[in-house]
């Protein structure tokens, strides 16, 4: 499948699913099996300054790149890093290593934000007919200004 | 005889400083888990591990001020159960105007998680966002001869989140007035709201199994 979706196997337990069903009544969930799928993040703006950090590319080949735009050809004047969950480490990591390179020439500013991201549940067998479920969850996120102060 | 050698690395400078030499020590390797490698081979222990004090980076931040700091292991529901009821005068105490978040290394995103958190409970706060390295000091030890120790100094990342229910100079780095914070949320649960009803249908290769039959 052509599908860039990250799948993860869970059966998913007895207990509701995050879903707190008000006023004490539970919903009930048949202990059927699912799949759970992560929908990408929602697609954010790119422009040629934007940088979204992951963790499945290099570390160095990201910082590269950064230095690459802040001081190559295309000299922007500044650029933004964005890090969402666990890349916020490497973002910030990025961000500051750039400015010890720079020897205090560039400066930071940090904007913190939450993200919705959004599972899916699919019924692995999919002649039973049970819903698709999904369920929706937050995570932190991260965006770097990374810039020289214009004097 | 003390010696003393640098290693740069890519996320950060390590100093090392040995205070006397020995023969299982005397090769440096320039890797960040030099001391883990080590450890198994030289019999090198952590005896301590300790943050260098560092000034708040945030400008105009009184010593009275709450400060959060956030841990590895920090449960999320002590931290904000603790800064809620401070935040909102449960009790006897004097609510606090502004609470400082500080976490460094893998804490980071639990200090940004629980500073979220905080912004969407108590509406209105402003807030300032740093970062830099704060210094931490390594003590490892040789099991073998406890004499042998050695001083490590670590660049870690760290974040500082001031939240504030006074309002903040708009023009310091990291600044993020109430109105942002409300608005991007709201943007982004009709954003989503939309989003959620229009791909809510039965996924890809449902679909395609009820197009064959």
């Amino acid at each position: 499948m052509a599908d860039p979706r990250s799948q993860v196997s869970a059966s998913v337990p007895q207990k509701p699913l995050g879903f707190s069903a008000s006023e004490g009544t539970t919903i009930e969930m048949d202990p059927m099996e699912y799949t759970l799928r992560k929908r990408l993040p929602r697609k954010l703006p790119k422009r040629r300054n934007d940088v979204y950090i992951n963790m499945k590319t290099d570390f160095k080949a990201q910082l590269a790149r950064c230095q690459k735009l802040l001081d190559g050809g295309a000299g922007h004047r500044e650029i933004c890093i964005h890090g969402l969950g666990l890349a916020i480490n490497r973002a910030i990591n990025i961000a500051l290593q750039l400015q010890a390179f720079s020897q205090g020439a560039l400066q930071l500013a940090a904007n913190t934000s939450t993200v919705e991201l959004i599972d899916d549940l699919e019924p692995d067998d999919p002649d039973e007919a049970g819903e698709p479920l999904t369920r929706t969850r937050n995570n932190s996120a991260i965006h770097i200004k990374v810039f020289y102060p214009s004097a | 005889n003390d010696l003393l050698s640098r290693v740069f690395l890519p996320r950060g400078e390590l100093t090392y400083v040995r205070r006397q030499s020995s023969t299982s020590a005397t090769n440096m390797t320039e890797s960040q888990n030099a001391c883990s490698t080590k450890a198994g081979q030289g019999g090198l222990r952590k005896i301590s591990s300790t943050g260098e004090p560092s000034p708040c980076p945030i400008p105009g931040v009184g010593p009275g001020v709450l400060e959060m700091r956030v841990k590895e292991g920090s449960k999320i529901r002590n931290i904000l159960g603790f800064a809620m009821s401070r935040l909102q005068g449960e009790g006897h105490v004097v609510p606090v105007t502004q609470v400082v978040f500080t976490g460094m290394g893998r804490a980071i995103t639990k200090t940004i998680t629980c500073a979220e958190i905080v912004k969407r409970k108590v509406r209105g706060l402003h807030q300032v966002s740093k970062l830099q390295y704060r210094t931490v000091r390594e003590v490892w030890q040789s099991q073998e001869d406890e004499e042998v120790q050695m001083t490590v100094l670590k660049n870690v990342p760290a974040i500082y989140i001031l939240l504030s229910k006074e309002p903040l100079d708009p023009q310091e780095l990291g600044y993020q007035s109430p109105a942002e914070t409300g608005s991007s949320l709201e943007e982004q649960k009709s954003g989503d709201a939309t989003e959620v009803s229009g791909k809510r249908p039965l996924s890809p290769t449902i679909k395609c199994n009820f197009q064959v039959i």
